[in-house]
Protein backbone atom coordinates (compact mmCIF):
# COMPACT_ATOMS: atom_id res chain seq x y z
CA UNK A 1 0.00 0.00 0.00
CA UNK A 2 2.92 2.61 0.37
CA UNK A 3 3.77 2.50 -3.15
CA UNK A 4 0.59 4.26 -3.95
CA UNK A 5 2.09 7.55 -2.13
CA UNK A 6 5.39 6.74 -3.93
CA UNK A 7 5.59 8.57 -7.60
CA UNK A 8 6.66 7.20 -10.72
CA UNK A 9 8.78 9.78 -12.53
CA UNK A 10 8.63 7.75 -15.76
CA UNK A 11 4.63 7.64 -15.14
CA UNK A 12 4.79 11.65 -14.09
CA UNK A 13 6.78 12.54 -17.48
CA UNK A 14 4.33 10.89 -20.10
CA UNK A 15 1.61 12.59 -18.33
CA UNK A 16 2.99 15.82 -18.85
CA UNK A 17 4.05 15.25 -22.23
CA UNK A 18 0.84 13.42 -22.87
CA UNK A 19 -1.65 16.49 -21.46
CA UNK A 20 0.46 19.38 -22.78
CA UNK A 21 0.18 17.71 -26.48
CA UNK A 22 -3.03 17.21 -26.23
CA UNK A 23 -3.62 21.13 -25.18
CA UNK A 24 -1.46 21.73 -28.20
CA UNK A 25 -3.10 19.34 -30.54
CA UNK A 26 -6.53 20.39 -29.15
CA UNK A 27 -6.61 24.02 -29.37
CA UNK A 28 -5.06 23.88 -32.75
CA UNK A 29 -7.65 21.18 -34.41
CA UNK A 30 -10.71 21.39 -32.21
CA UNK A 31 -10.69 25.00 -29.22
CA UNK A 32 -9.79 27.43 -31.91
CA UNK A 33 -12.69 26.50 -34.71
CA UNK A 34 -15.19 26.13 -31.62
CA UNK A 35 -14.32 29.03 -29.72
CA UNK A 36 -13.74 31.29 -33.08
CA UNK A 37 -17.34 29.73 -34.10
CA UNK A 38 -18.87 30.56 -30.72
CA UNK A 39 -17.55 34.15 -30.62
CA UNK A 40 -18.70 34.70 -34.12
CA UNK A 41 -22.16 33.44 -33.17
CA UNK A 42 -22.00 35.58 -30.04
CA UNK A 43 -21.18 38.96 -32.48
CA UNK A 44 -24.07 37.89 -34.76
CA UNK A 45 -26.29 37.41 -31.76
CA UNK A 46 -25.21 40.97 -30.39
CA UNK A 47 -25.43 42.49 -33.57
CA UNK A 48 -28.75 41.13 -34.30
CA UNK A 49 -29.60 42.42 -31.45
CA UNK A 50 -28.53 45.82 -31.41
CA UNK A 51 -29.81 46.06 -35.17
CA UNK A 52 -33.57 44.98 -33.09
CA UNK A 53 -33.19 47.70 -30.91
CA UNK A 54 -32.51 50.26 -33.20
CA UNK A 55 -35.29 49.08 -35.35
CA UNK A 56 -37.23 48.60 -32.38
CA UNK A 57 -36.67 51.99 -31.19
CA UNK A 58 -37.26 53.48 -34.92
CA UNK A 59 -40.59 51.77 -34.38
CA UNK A 60 -41.35 53.33 -31.25
CA UNK A 61 -40.47 56.89 -32.53
CA UNK A 62 -42.86 56.21 -35.79
CA UNK A 63 -45.44 55.25 -33.60
CA UNK A 64 -45.15 58.03 -31.26
CA UNK A 65 -45.52 60.62 -34.55
CA UNK A 66 -48.26 58.79 -36.13
CA UNK A 67 -49.92 59.18 -32.28
CA UNK A 68 -49.63 62.79 -32.11
CA UNK A 69 -50.54 63.22 -36.01
CA UNK A 70 -53.48 60.74 -35.32
CA UNK A 71 -54.54 62.91 -32.21
CA UNK A 72 -54.24 66.32 -34.40
CA UNK A 73 -56.37 64.74 -36.93
CA UNK A 74 -58.79 63.63 -34.36
CA UNK A 75 -59.13 67.53 -33.02
CA UNK A 76 -59.01 68.76 -36.50
CA UNK A 77 -62.25 66.61 -37.34
CA UNK A 78 -63.65 67.32 -34.17
CA UNK A 79 -63.21 70.58 -34.55
CA UNK A 80 -64.15 70.59 -38.35
CA UNK A 81 -67.26 68.31 -37.31
CA UNK A 82 -68.92 71.07 -34.41
CA UNK A 83 -68.25 74.04 -36.72
CA UNK A 84 -70.19 71.71 -39.48
CA UNK A 85 -72.81 71.11 -36.59
CA UNK A 86 -73.23 75.11 -35.62
CA UNK A 87 -73.39 76.19 -39.42
CA UNK A 88 -76.36 73.02 -40.01
CA UNK A 89 -78.31 74.76 -37.29
CA UNK A 90 -78.19 78.16 -38.45
CA UNK A 91 -78.59 76.85 -42.18
CA UNK A 92 -81.56 75.47 -39.97
CA UNK A 93 -83.35 78.21 -38.17
CA UNK A 94 -82.52 80.40 -41.22
CA UNK A 95 -84.58 78.49 -43.43
CA UNK A 96 -87.00 77.97 -40.86
CA UNK A 97 -87.54 81.01 -40.28
CA UNK A 98 -88.11 82.14 -44.14
CA UNK A 99 -90.52 79.47 -44.82
CA UNK A 100 -92.67 80.59 -41.44
CA UNK A 101 -92.27 84.12 -43.20
CA UNK A 102 -93.45 83.14 -46.39
CA UNK A 103 -96.04 81.04 -45.00
CA UNK A 104 -97.82 83.85 -42.67
CA UNK A 105 -97.43 86.13 -45.67
CA UNK A 106 -99.46 83.61 -47.95
CA UNK A 107 -102.06 83.05 -44.96
CA UNK A 108 -102.13 86.89 -44.89
CA UNK A 109 -103.01 86.87 -48.96
CA UNK A 110 -105.66 84.47 -48.61
CA UNK A 111 -107.60 86.05 -45.92
CA UNK A 112 -107.55 89.34 -47.67
CA UNK A 113 -108.45 87.53 -50.49
CA UNK A 114 -110.90 85.81 -48.85
CA UNK A 115 -112.29 89.01 -47.39
CA UNK A 116 -113.01 90.85 -50.40
CA UNK A 117 -114.00 87.78 -52.16
CA UNK A 118 -116.44 87.47 -49.19
CA UNK A 119 -117.57 91.37 -49.18
CA UNK A 120 -118.20 91.29 -53.18
CA UNK A 121 -120.36 88.26 -52.75
CA UNK A 122 -122.71 89.56 -50.18
CA UNK A 123 -122.54 92.72 -51.87
CA UNK A 124 -124.00 91.08 -54.93
CA UNK A 125 -126.41 88.84 -53.07
CA UNK A 126 -127.95 91.93 -51.00
CA UNK A 127 -128.63 93.83 -54.61
CA UNK A 128 -130.13 90.59 -55.75
CA UNK A 129 -132.28 89.74 -52.69
CA UNK A 130 -133.14 93.36 -52.86
CA UNK A 131 -134.41 93.51 -56.72
CA UNK A 132 -136.31 90.16 -56.42
CA UNK A 133 -138.15 92.11 -52.96
CA UNK A 134 -139.15 95.05 -54.73
CA UNK A 135 -139.95 92.51 -58.20
CA UNK A 136 -142.34 90.54 -55.50
CA UNK A 137 -143.07 93.43 -53.46
CA UNK A 138 -144.08 95.48 -56.66
CA UNK A 139 -145.81 92.56 -58.35
CA UNK A 140 -148.28 91.70 -54.53
CA UNK A 141 -148.81 95.80 -54.14
CA UNK A 142 -148.92 96.83 -57.84
CA UNK A 143 -150.75 100.22 -58.20
CA UNK A 144 -151.41 99.96 -54.26
CA UNK A 145 -148.84 101.88 -52.94
CA UNK A 146 -146.89 105.10 -54.41
CA UNK A 147 -143.42 105.07 -54.69
CA UNK A 148 -142.50 106.64 -51.42
CA UNK A 149 -144.12 103.51 -49.33
CA UNK A 150 -142.17 100.98 -51.71
CA UNK A 151 -139.18 102.81 -50.67
CA UNK A 152 -139.73 102.30 -47.39
CA UNK A 153 -140.76 98.59 -47.30
CA UNK A 154 -137.52 98.08 -48.77
CA UNK A 155 -135.64 99.39 -46.60
CA UNK A 156 -137.13 97.67 -44.22
CA UNK A 157 -136.62 94.66 -45.94
CA UNK A 158 -133.30 95.61 -46.16
CA UNK A 159 -132.79 95.63 -42.18
CA UNK A 160 -134.61 92.94 -41.96
CA UNK A 161 -132.17 90.74 -44.13
CA UNK A 162 -129.25 92.84 -42.36
CA UNK A 163 -130.33 91.58 -38.81
CA UNK A 164 -130.44 88.71 -40.00
CA UNK B 1 -7.40 -14.39 1.52
CA UNK B 2 -5.43 -10.74 1.23
CA UNK B 3 -7.76 -7.78 1.49
CA UNK B 4 -4.69 -5.60 1.45
CA UNK B 5 -3.80 -7.18 -1.21
CA UNK B 6 -6.81 -7.68 -3.47
CA UNK B 7 -7.25 -3.72 -2.83
CA UNK B 8 -3.55 -3.07 -3.25
CA UNK B 9 -4.11 -4.39 -6.74
CA UNK B 10 -7.47 -2.64 -8.20
CA UNK B 11 -5.75 0.47 -6.60
CA UNK B 12 -2.38 0.73 -7.85
CA UNK B 13 -1.23 0.85 -11.17
CA UNK B 14 0.18 -2.19 -13.14
CA UNK B 15 3.41 -1.26 -15.42
CA UNK B 16 3.35 -3.37 -18.58
CA UNK B 17 7.36 -4.03 -18.38
CA UNK B 18 7.93 -2.34 -21.67
CA UNK B 19 11.57 -1.53 -21.82
CA UNK B 20 13.56 0.02 -24.70
CA UNK B 21 17.14 -0.83 -25.63
CA UNK B 22 17.04 -1.43 -21.25
CA UNK B 23 15.10 1.64 -20.66
CA UNK B 24 12.47 1.34 -18.64
CA UNK B 25 9.40 2.88 -20.76
CA UNK B 26 6.35 3.95 -18.21
CA UNK B 27 3.73 2.11 -20.54
CA UNK B 28 1.38 1.38 -17.51
CA UNK B 29 -2.63 0.79 -16.94
CA UNK B 30 -3.11 4.55 -16.32
CA UNK B 31 -0.85 6.04 -19.00
CA UNK B 32 -2.22 4.19 -21.53
CA UNK B 33 -6.24 5.07 -20.02
CA UNK B 34 -4.59 8.32 -20.63
CA UNK B 35 -3.54 7.99 -23.98
CA UNK B 36 -6.93 6.20 -24.85
CA UNK B 37 -8.37 9.57 -23.26
CA UNK B 38 -6.60 12.02 -24.79
CA UNK B 39 -7.41 9.84 -28.41
CA UNK B 40 -10.94 9.79 -27.69
CA UNK B 41 -11.10 13.72 -26.45
CA UNK B 42 -9.00 14.96 -29.57
CA UNK B 43 -10.85 12.86 -32.39
CA UNK B 44 -14.32 13.42 -30.67
CA UNK B 45 -13.50 17.31 -30.24
CA UNK B 46 -12.01 17.54 -33.98
CA UNK B 47 -14.93 15.85 -35.26
CA UNK B 48 -17.54 17.66 -33.80
CA UNK B 49 -15.32 21.06 -34.55
CA UNK B 50 -15.87 20.14 -38.16
CA UNK B 51 -19.41 20.91 -37.55
CA UNK B 52 -21.15 17.99 -39.27
CA UNK B 53 -24.73 19.50 -40.69
CA UNK B 54 -25.93 16.00 -39.21
CA UNK B 55 -28.67 16.48 -36.05
CA UNK B 56 -26.22 14.34 -33.85
CA UNK B 57 -23.69 16.74 -35.40
CA UNK B 58 -25.59 19.76 -34.57
CA UNK B 59 -26.40 18.66 -31.16
CA UNK B 60 -23.00 17.67 -30.14
CA UNK B 61 -21.97 21.22 -31.41
CA UNK B 62 -24.27 23.33 -29.68
CA UNK B 63 -23.64 20.82 -25.99
CA UNK B 64 -19.19 21.58 -26.60
CA UNK B 65 -20.17 25.16 -27.63
CA UNK B 66 -22.34 25.46 -24.04
CA UNK B 67 -19.24 23.50 -22.04
CA UNK B 68 -16.87 26.33 -23.53
CA UNK B 69 -19.46 29.16 -22.56
CA UNK B 70 -19.44 27.64 -18.92
CA UNK B 71 -15.82 27.20 -19.10
CA UNK B 72 -15.07 31.25 -20.18
CA UNK B 73 -17.93 32.55 -18.64
CA UNK B 74 -18.08 30.51 -15.42
CA UNK B 75 -14.34 30.12 -14.74
CA UNK B 76 -11.73 31.72 -16.51
CA UNK B 77 -13.39 35.26 -17.03
CA UNK B 78 -14.60 35.97 -13.63
CA UNK B 79 -11.19 34.74 -12.03
CA UNK B 80 -8.78 36.08 -14.78
CA UNK B 81 -10.42 38.87 -16.43
CA UNK B 82 -9.57 39.36 -20.55
CA UNK B 83 -6.74 38.81 -19.89
CA UNK B 84 -7.61 34.85 -19.30
CA UNK B 85 -9.05 34.29 -22.51
CA UNK B 86 -5.97 33.59 -24.44
CA UNK B 87 -5.93 30.49 -22.08
CA UNK B 88 -8.98 29.09 -22.68
CA UNK B 89 -7.87 26.25 -24.83
CA UNK B 90 -5.60 25.11 -21.59
CA UNK B 91 -8.95 25.33 -19.10
CA UNK B 92 -11.33 23.83 -21.34
CA UNK B 93 -8.99 20.59 -22.12
CA UNK B 94 -7.56 20.69 -18.32
CA UNK B 95 -11.63 20.11 -17.36
CA UNK B 96 -12.42 17.10 -20.16
CA UNK B 97 -9.43 15.55 -19.37
CA UNK B 98 -9.27 15.42 -15.43
CA UNK B 99 -13.39 14.38 -15.64
CA UNK B 100 -12.50 11.62 -18.27
CA UNK B 101 -9.44 10.19 -16.37
CA UNK B 102 -11.77 9.73 -13.60
CA UNK B 103 -14.87 8.98 -15.40
CA UNK B 104 -12.78 5.94 -17.82
CA UNK B 105 -12.02 3.92 -14.08
CA UNK B 106 -16.24 3.57 -14.20
CA UNK B 107 -15.61 1.68 -17.66
CA UNK B 108 -14.42 -2.75 -16.76
CA UNK B 109 -10.97 -2.99 -16.96
CA UNK B 110 -10.19 0.57 -17.31
CA UNK B 111 -8.57 2.42 -14.35
CA UNK B 112 -9.15 6.01 -12.49
CA UNK B 113 -5.69 7.41 -14.13
CA UNK B 114 -6.35 10.64 -10.92
CA UNK B 115 -5.85 8.15 -8.39
CA UNK B 116 -2.37 8.04 -9.43
CA UNK B 117 -0.50 10.69 -7.18
CA UNK B 118 2.14 10.60 -10.23
CA UNK B 119 -0.59 11.72 -13.05
CA UNK B 120 -2.16 14.36 -10.67
CA UNK B 121 1.18 15.60 -9.79
CA UNK B 122 1.68 15.82 -13.09
CA UNK B 123 -1.35 17.99 -13.97
CA UNK B 124 -0.93 20.05 -10.57
CA UNK B 125 3.11 20.52 -12.32
CA UNK B 126 1.53 21.80 -15.64
CA UNK B 127 -0.97 24.12 -13.83
CA UNK B 128 2.26 25.14 -11.86
CA UNK B 129 3.69 26.25 -14.93
CA UNK B 130 0.83 27.93 -16.41
CA UNK B 131 0.67 30.30 -13.35
CA UNK B 132 4.35 30.58 -13.33
CA UNK B 133 3.90 31.44 -16.96
CA UNK B 134 1.06 33.88 -16.18
CA UNK B 135 2.93 35.76 -13.58
CA UNK B 136 6.24 35.84 -15.99
CA UNK B 137 4.31 37.28 -18.73
CA UNK B 138 2.30 39.98 -17.10
CA UNK B 139 4.87 41.49 -14.68
CA UNK B 140 8.20 40.01 -15.71
CA UNK B 141 10.61 38.46 -13.41
CA UNK B 142 10.80 41.37 -11.04
CA UNK B 143 7.00 42.21 -10.75
CA UNK B 144 6.29 38.37 -10.54
CA UNK B 145 8.69 37.76 -7.15
CA UNK B 146 7.31 41.42 -6.01
CA UNK B 147 3.99 40.09 -6.32
CA UNK B 148 4.39 37.22 -3.43
CA UNK B 149 5.27 40.35 -0.99
CA UNK B 150 1.51 41.50 0.28
CA UNK B 151 1.60 45.72 -0.03
CA UNK B 152 2.53 47.26 3.12
CA UNK B 153 4.80 44.87 4.71
CA UNK B 154 7.28 46.47 6.51
CA UNK B 155 10.68 46.33 5.10
CA UNK B 156 12.13 44.04 8.08
CA UNK B 157 8.95 41.34 7.91
CA UNK B 158 9.98 41.10 3.68
CA UNK B 159 12.39 38.53 4.64
CA UNK B 160 10.20 36.10 6.45
CA UNK B 161 7.09 36.89 4.39
CA UNK B 162 8.53 36.46 0.92
CA UNK B 163 9.74 32.83 1.43
CA UNK B 164 6.54 32.02 3.09
CA UNK B 165 4.26 33.17 -0.06
CA UNK B 166 6.59 31.32 -2.43
CA UNK B 167 6.28 28.03 -0.22
CA UNK B 168 2.32 29.11 0.18
CA UNK B 169 2.30 29.24 -3.86
CA UNK B 170 3.90 25.86 -4.12
CA UNK B 171 1.71 24.07 -1.34
CA UNK B 172 -1.27 25.22 -3.28
CA UNK B 173 -0.46 23.73 -6.34
CA UNK B 174 0.71 20.57 -4.41
CA UNK B 175 -2.59 20.18 -3.17
CA UNK B 176 -4.12 20.71 -5.97
CA UNK B 177 -2.42 17.44 -6.81
CA UNK B 178 -3.40 16.01 -3.63
CA UNK B 179 -7.03 16.87 -3.74
CA UNK B 180 -7.88 15.34 -6.94
CA UNK B 181 -5.48 12.19 -5.91
CA UNK B 182 -7.07 11.83 -2.54
CA UNK B 183 -10.68 12.03 -3.53
CA UNK B 184 -10.69 9.63 -6.13
CA UNK B 185 -8.41 6.94 -4.53
CA UNK B 186 -10.83 7.40 -1.70
CA UNK B 187 -13.54 6.69 -3.64
CA UNK B 188 -12.38 3.44 -5.36
CA UNK B 189 -11.31 2.21 -2.27
CA UNK B 190 -14.72 2.55 -0.89
CA UNK B 191 -16.39 0.71 -4.21
CA UNK B 192 -13.68 -2.43 -3.73
CA UNK B 193 -13.78 -2.29 -0.08
CA UNK B 194 -18.18 -2.44 -0.48
CA UNK B 195 -17.76 -5.08 -2.51
CA UNK B 196 -15.31 -7.47 -0.56
CA UNK B 197 -17.47 -7.17 2.10
CA UNK B 198 -19.61 -10.07 0.70
CA UNK B 199 -16.71 -12.30 0.04
CA UNK B 200 -15.33 -11.86 3.26
CA UNK B 201 -18.98 -12.06 4.66
CA UNK B 202 -19.03 -15.13 2.54
CA UNK B 203 -15.90 -16.68 3.79
CA UNK B 204 -17.56 -17.19 7.54
CA UNK B 205 -20.55 -18.69 5.83
CA UNK B 206 -21.90 -18.79 2.52
CA UNK B 207 -25.59 -17.89 3.60
CA UNK B 208 -24.22 -14.61 5.68
CA UNK B 209 -22.49 -13.67 1.98
CA UNK B 210 -25.81 -14.47 0.01
CA UNK B 211 -27.18 -12.17 2.55
CA UNK B 212 -24.51 -9.17 2.61
CA UNK B 213 -25.16 -9.48 -1.46
CA UNK B 214 -27.82 -7.56 -1.66
CA UNK B 215 -27.02 -4.44 0.78
CA UNK B 216 -23.46 -4.07 -0.55
CA UNK B 217 -24.61 -4.14 -4.16
CA UNK B 218 -26.59 -1.55 -2.87
CA UNK B 219 -24.11 0.62 -1.65
CA UNK B 220 -21.80 0.05 -4.53
CA UNK B 221 -24.46 1.55 -6.60
CA UNK B 222 -25.04 4.78 -4.67
CA UNK B 223 -20.82 4.82 -4.22
CA UNK B 224 -20.82 4.75 -7.85
CA UNK B 225 -23.41 7.44 -8.35
CA UNK B 226 -21.30 9.70 -5.81
CA UNK B 227 -18.32 8.62 -7.92
CA UNK B 228 -19.70 9.80 -10.97
CA UNK B 229 -20.58 13.12 -8.47
CA UNK B 230 -17.15 13.55 -7.18
CA UNK B 231 -15.61 13.33 -11.07
CA UNK B 232 -17.33 16.66 -11.99
CA UNK B 233 -16.63 17.98 -8.84
CA UNK B 234 -13.45 17.66 -8.70
CA UNK B 235 -12.72 18.02 -12.45
CA UNK B 236 -14.76 21.67 -11.85
CA UNK B 237 -12.32 22.07 -8.60
CA UNK B 238 -9.17 21.36 -10.55
CA UNK B 239 -10.04 23.75 -13.24
CA UNK B 240 -11.42 26.37 -11.36
CA UNK B 241 -8.79 26.72 -8.28
CA UNK B 242 -6.10 26.74 -11.43
CA UNK B 243 -7.89 29.70 -12.70
CA UNK B 244 -7.93 31.18 -9.45
CA UNK B 245 -4.03 30.80 -8.86
CA UNK B 246 -2.99 32.13 -12.13
CA UNK B 247 -6.04 35.09 -12.06
CA UNK B 248 -4.25 35.27 -8.67
CA UNK B 249 -0.64 36.18 -10.20
CA UNK B 250 -2.44 38.71 -12.83
CA UNK B 251 -4.13 40.68 -10.80
CA UNK B 252 -2.02 40.54 -7.77
CA UNK B 253 -3.80 43.74 -5.60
Amino acid sequence: MEDLLKPDYGVLVLTICNFLLLVYLLKKFAWNRIISGLENRERQIAEDKKQAQEARTAAETIKRELDEKLAQISDEAAKRLAEAVKLGEAQKEQILSAAKEQSERLIEQAKTQIEAEKNKALSDVRGEIARTAVLAASKVVQQQMNEESAKSVVARVLEEIKEK
Amino acid sequence: MDVAEIISHHILDHDWGVTLSGFRLPITTHTVTLFAVSVILLLGLHWISLGRQSRSGRLLTTLIEEYVTFIRDGIVLPNMGQEGKRFLPYFCTLFLFVLCSALAGLIPNMKTATANISVTAALALCSGGLILYCGLKFHGIAGFLKGFIPSGTPGWLVPLIFPLEVISMIIKVCVLAIRLFANMLSGHMVLICLLLIIFVVGQMHIAAGAGALLPAMGLELFMTLLELLVAFLQAYVFTLLTSIFAGSVIHTH
